[in-house]
């Protein structure tokens, strides 16, 4: 019996005293999207849904990145959202939200003209569109809408907003020729910026998960990914081509890649000990 | 009295429709311009969007992988080429070359020109540094320099900022060819875009000054 004891506890010794490596997204498989060039992505009926942006349509893609629906007419859909019931296309050309709802298509009412609604976000009841040639956010708290946000460079000003998120509390914003995240309270007080300091050039996307803030760095070709208080966690460079927006779905990381047509799947999984090694590295040389 | 109230309303109406008709018979001119730079999709889709405030356009269609920006125009306005050329700068892109097909049949032409360098002239090179971003920061620096007489290549690069120049020294200088590139918007270390351009830049342009 004794020596049953002493098995476990070196065993245990053993596994305790082993290396636990971090975890960090990485790439798992590319998904060639043929003769599509994505701009928004999200998740309706579990399915995934892409914004097709040069040819004006919806997409719906299979596990393989085959395209098994189409939904064509559209003038220019950017980053598009979804909730139970329909898919929601801010229409760039048509300064439109179209609400799609199987074969059924009406428009979002708003009580304020848009120009180039370039991004749109649901969160039960509350709606937000980034206003892209007006500079600003239009949000509805589920009964009236209201905007924030005037052309500028200094914090709660835009240029050029191209994508907006509700959470429960907060309102993330691309910001995306200043480079940067900007986050609001649901009255649109500012409240902190994120991603200033990384030399970002056009950040066109911003996906919010629990824990982390995924920004897409369009010009430089990465995805950048901060923690909630703006802390970079982590770059994704490889195989990164222009990308315009991302979403997580079973635990899946899906970016999509503007000028490649390319979805990568990115899983969430120990970091492999020699990529490790040269961050690193990376590190002191910074 | 009633019946002559119908009358007027009946040739009102085929007055309106035929009016109406002659004005879809209208002769269009088919525009194609080639753009360069437009790599992203919010400022392709823009120069689209504000082509489409024009009264009349019709047809505009953009191809971002050539960037081939294509519309018609009622031909009775007379647009010409330099009209278009500087409509599409004044939007902040920059024209690499435009065709017009007027309604009657005539083509109308306009490209780069490109300064013609003796053969046997011994070329001088050098780099100089010039802010910028983009795909449309490249096509719009490298058109000033190409512009100017006696530069034989000028290739940017848009991580390291720099622009590698083949010229005739004889001819030009970088003092030249920076001030040139400057007066488009681009800072470079001796010379400063004005202000005013600056901002008129497309948003992806504007890139960090140079001190």
């Amino acid at each position: 019996m004794k020596h049953i004891h002493y098995v476990a506890l070196a065993t245990l010794f053993f596994f305790s005293c082993k290396d636990e490596m971090p975890k960090e997204w990485v790439l798992n498989q590319q998904l060639k999207i043929e003769g599509v060039n994505p701009i928004g992505i999200t998740e309706f009926n579990n399915a995934i849904w892409l914004s097709d942006g040069d040819h004006n349509r919806l997409v719906r893609i299979d596990a393989s990145g085959k395209i098994v629906e189409t939904i064509d007419g559209f003038e220019r859909p950017m980053h598009i959202d979804s909730d139970d019931t329909q898919i929601y296309v801010p229409e760039y050309g048509s300064d439109a939200v179209i609400n799609v709802k199987g074969t059924e298509r009406t428009m979002l009412q708003i009580t304020d003209s848009l120009d180039a609604p370039a991004g749109f976000s649901i969160y039960k009841t509350e709606k937000a569109i980034a206003d892209f040639y007006n500079n600003r956010i239009l949000y509805n708290d589920g009964s009236n809408w209201m905007s924030f946000g005037k052309e500028g460079r200094a914090h709660g000003d835009f240029y050029y907003p191209t994508d907006v998120q509700i959470t429960e509390s907060e309102i993330w914003v691309a910001d995306a020729y200043n480079n940067r995240v900007q986050v609001f309270d649901k009255t649109g007080k500012f409240l902190k910026v994120i991603g200033e300091d990384q030399k970002m050039n056009a950040a066109t996307g911003v996906f919010i998960s629990k824990n982390e803030v995924f920004v897409t760095d369009f010009e430089n070709d990465r995805i950048l990914i901060f923690d909630h208080e703006g802390v970079l966690k982590q770059e994704l460079s490889d195989k990164v081509e222009k990308p315009t927006d991302m979403i997580i779905k079973d635990d899946t990381l899906y970016v999509i890649n503007y000028r490649s047509g390319y979805l990568n799947a990115y899983e969430w999984k120990e970091a492999e000990k020699q990529h490790l090694e040269e961050t690193h590295h990376d590190d002191h040389d910074h | 009295m009633m019946k002559k109230i119908i009358m007027i309303c009946v040739v009102a109406i085929i007055g309106l429709s035929t009016t109406t008709v002659k004005a879809q018979k209208k002769s269009m001119d088919e525009f194609a311009i080639q753009v360069d730079g437009l790599g992203c999709p919010f400022c392709a889709f823009g120069l689209e969007k504000k082509f489409k405030e024009f009264k009349g356009i019709k047809k505009v269609a953009i191809d971002i992988e050539t960037g081939m920006f294509t519309f018609s125009y009622p031909s009775e306005k007379k647009l010409t080429l330099v009209d278009i050329e500087k409509q599409v700068v004044k939007a902040g892109y920059t024209p690499i070359t435009a065709k017009i097909q007027r309604a009657d049949g005539m083509v109308e032409t306009s490209g780069v020109e490109t300064k013609t360098i003796n053969e046997n002239t011994v070329l001088a090179e050098a780099s100089i540094t010039v802010g910028g971003n983009c795909g449309m920061c490249e096509a719009r620096v490298e058109k000033a320099a190409k512009s100017i007489e006696g530069v034989a290549s000028a290739e940017w690069d848009k991580d390291t900022k720099l622009m590698t120049l083949k010229f005739d020294a004889s001819v030009t200088s970088t003092n030249v060819i920076e001030k040139v590139i400057a007066v488009s918007g681009h800072d470079t270390k001796s010379h400063k875009a004005d202000e005013k351009t600056y901002k008129g830049l497309p948003g992806c342009c504007h890139y960090e000054r140079i001190q």
